[in-house]
């Protein structure tokens, strides 16, 4: 089974050269950190962001975020863990940063990066090389679990009770025993990068080498390849009640339906937030609304409902330099946008622009 | 929307033994003012303790690219993705292969994958021989011959261990596999740095550089396994779709065994001077500006590789020739 993205599907205002600095912007805060921004995550009522120079920010409220000079190098990894972030980076640590700037060292690597991190219900895992290294909650010790090559992606289900980890040759699910992880395989050929499992926990997708992602239906490992796109795929979102897969790729966001018996096999994906001939390079989920954020080559941001018919409505104009993140706060009182170039911009959501069907 | 500095990545391959770490100590530790990253493998020399060291696995992908199989480096699109998020950028990186590696998929890599390509570029293959034990190694082992074949420039080290007569031997030899690689004599490595690194090799306009060695057509060779070289001229131009057809098809049966080719071509029609280069089945081409003036519009190709003879290339490519 596989679907695609049709190439001929009707596009809107494709000529231009580019959208103007939005109202959101002008009210926002604009800072330049000096480093590729290479992550964003909500954190409770805050937004932690991380950039190429070894620093995590936390922006809250309409206070100077707080600075923590974390790692010696690129951070190269962020997830949320509670009101904390876990993060990884190219000086082989693997860090819990309080939003107050306490740095506590979970793990150390030495010259090997940590690549990959991720939490779930007081569990902390992160990647380096081959291994998943996994602390259950409240652990001192991790269980390693190996992989055929260095992985590429780790996720946690909803629950907590299974870690996917992404690789050379598909993907390994681990579910948790009272001992011991216990591996599934999966397997679809290819390099694996970044994984996800939807909502539901039904089904797992991971962005591909190829311009493509792969999902399989858990319950029978069905495959599911989502493929046409003309660009790797960086960046992806679970969106909506249905919900939808978000993905960039694409001068626009492609979703896929993850509703029914076969998820979007045999199904067109939504197109929104149509970015001209731009590539979106970040996606991100409104949460709780049916909506999502593009981010694109040209700096721009977009917030597009999943209704091909609404017109989306421009968030960030376009600065130039390459959206890399975008994370809203729990509470959507406040977005961050960070860039290729460590621009960062930090504004309050107002209802109209949180909410885009009062739009 | 302007676009960051591609950053130069300089290939070393080599034997154990030949003098990699040597070389990669002295781009590390001398004063040159400059900035590199250098990336070994895990199963590399001991002696190199840096920070900007980093560790590799050496990790050869395939990729299913179209109807185009081929392999790349993962970890390689990984670590350089990684450095790109780097605050500090660096002038050059180094990336160091293990003795037995192939380069091919080192290089394909750069072919291959958008953001590797966007934000870096391959500068050039360099391989550093062991003027003692190459002639040995190049019986032995078909890796040497190709990191021999591959190479952009060959640094031929330990010379000072060999006498003149060895070393004009071995010189030939390594001329025989690949003419058109730089052979750089040095003992303990010890060559000019901005002889390795910083020489945009693999840029088409180099391709058009290399124009005195093309001339030097059908180069003797023996029948047998070993890599060699051909090259073909044209003064006729060549019909565009005759040799795309031609082209094509060959590097899909045939790249297997064709390790690098290059050309500047003359296509009937057309005012550019068109440049390629490939590696195994992988190919960037453009055209390259106006033929200089006062000077004969002439199409020359040149190919590397294995089992050369059995290609019909002579055939094939006056059979490109516009009618």
């Amino acid at each position: 089974m596989s679907g695609g993205v049709t190439p001929d599907m009707p596009r809107r205002g494709r000529h231009r050269d580019g959208f103007p600095e939005s109202a959101l912007e002008k009210r926002g805060l604009k800072i330049q950190t000096g480093a590729p921004v290479t992550g964003a995550v909500a954190a409770g009522e805050a937004v932690a962001v991380a950039t190429g120079d070894g620093t995590v920010r936390f922006f809250r409220d309409e206070r100077a975020p707080s600075v923590t000079r974390a790692h010696d190098g690129a951070v190269l990894c962020l997830a949320a863990d509670a009101d904390h972030v876990l993060t990884g980076g190219d000086d082989g640590r693997f860090l819990r940063i309080s939003p107050d700037g306490q740095i506590e060292e979970i793990a150390e690597f030495g010259s090997r990066w940590v690549d990959c991190v991720a939490a779930g219900h007081g569990q902390r895992a992160c990647s380096s090389g081959r291994f998943v290294h996994v602390w259950r909650k409240g652990a001192t010790s991790a269980a390693s679990l190996e992989h055929v090559s260095t992985v590429g992606g780790i996720a946690f289900d909803a629950k907590g009770r299974r870690l996917a980890a992404a690789h050379y040759g598909g993907a390994t699910v681990w579910t948790r025993g009272e001992r011991r992880w216990k591996p599934s395989k999966l397997v679809w050929k290819g390099s694996h990068g970044a994984v996800s499992f939807s909502p539901d926990g039904k089904y797992l997708v991971t962005s591909m080498q190829e311009n493509a992602l792969h999902g399989w239906r858990l319950r029978d490992k069905g495959h599911m390849a989502m493929e046409g796109y003309p660009a790797k795929i960086k960046s992806f979102a679970w969106a909506g009640d249905t919900p939808h897969l978000v993905t960039s790729g694409a001068d626009e966001a492609i979703c896929w339906p993850f509703d029914g018996k076969d998820g979007p096999m045999g199904r067109t994906p939504l197109c929104v937030a149509h970015g001209g001939k731009r590539l979106a390079t970040c996606v991100q989920s409104l949460s709780e609304e049916n909506a999502v954020f593009a981010g694109f080559q040209d700096g721009a941001v977009l917030l597009a409902e999943l209704d091909e018919a609404r017109e989306s409505i421009v968030v960030r104009g376009s600065t130039g330099a390459e959206v890399t993140a975008i994370a809203t706060t729990r509470s959507l009182s406040h977005i961050l946008v960070g860039d290729a170039k460590g621009g960062v911009l930090w504004a309050a959501l107002r209802t109209g622009d949180a909410h885009a069907r009062n739009v | 929307m302007d676009q960051p500095a591609q950053v130069p990545v300089t290939v070393l391959t080599g034997f154990l033994g030949a003098g990699k770490t040597t070389l990669l100590n002295r781009i590390l530790t001398e004063r040159h003012g400059k900035r590199y990253a250098v990336i070994v493998n895990e199963f590399g020399e001991e002696g190199i303790d840096n920070d900007l060291v980093v560790d590799a696995d050496e990790e050869v992908f395939e990729m299913n690219n179209g109807c185009i199989c081929c392999t790349v480096r993962g970890d390689l699109i990984r670590i350089l993705s990684g450095l790109m998020k780097r605050g500090d950028q660096f002038d050059a990186i180094i990336v160091e292969t293990t003795g037995l590696a192939d380069p091919a998929p080192v290089a394909q890599t750069f072919f291959v994958d958008q953001d590797v390509a966007d934000r870096t570029r391959l500068d050039a293959i360099v391989t550093v021989a062991d003027a003692v034990h190459l002639d040995a190694q190049l019986g032995e082992h078909h890796e040497a011959e190709e990191q021999v074949a591959f190479a952009d420039v060959v640094l031929l080290n330990k010379t000072d261990l060999v006498e003149a007569k060895g070393l004009e031997r071995i010189e030939g030899r390594i001329r025989k596999i690949n003419p058109y690689a730089k052979i750089i004599r040095t003992a303990r490595c010890a060559a000019p740095l901005d002889e390795v690194v910083g020489l945009n090799a693999f840029s088409l306009d180099r391709v058009l550089e290399a124009e005195p060695d093309f001339l030097t057509s059908d180069h003797d060779h023996d029948h047998d396994d070993d890599v060699t070289s051909v090259s073909f001229v044209s003064e006729t131009p060549l019909d565009l779709d005759r040799f795309q057809k031609w082209f094509g098809q060959l590097l899909q049966r045939r790249g297997q065994d064709i390790l690098r080719s290059k050309g500047i071509l003359d296509f009937s029609g057309h005012d550019d001077r068109y440049v390629f280069q490939g590696v195994h089945m992988l190919m960037d081409g453009s055209p390259m500006g106006p033929w200089p003036e006062g000077k004969p519009r002439v199409s020359r190709v040149v190919f590397i590789g294995r089992d050369l003879e059995s290609m019909g290339l002579k055939e094939g490519f006056e059979g490109c020739r516009a009618a």
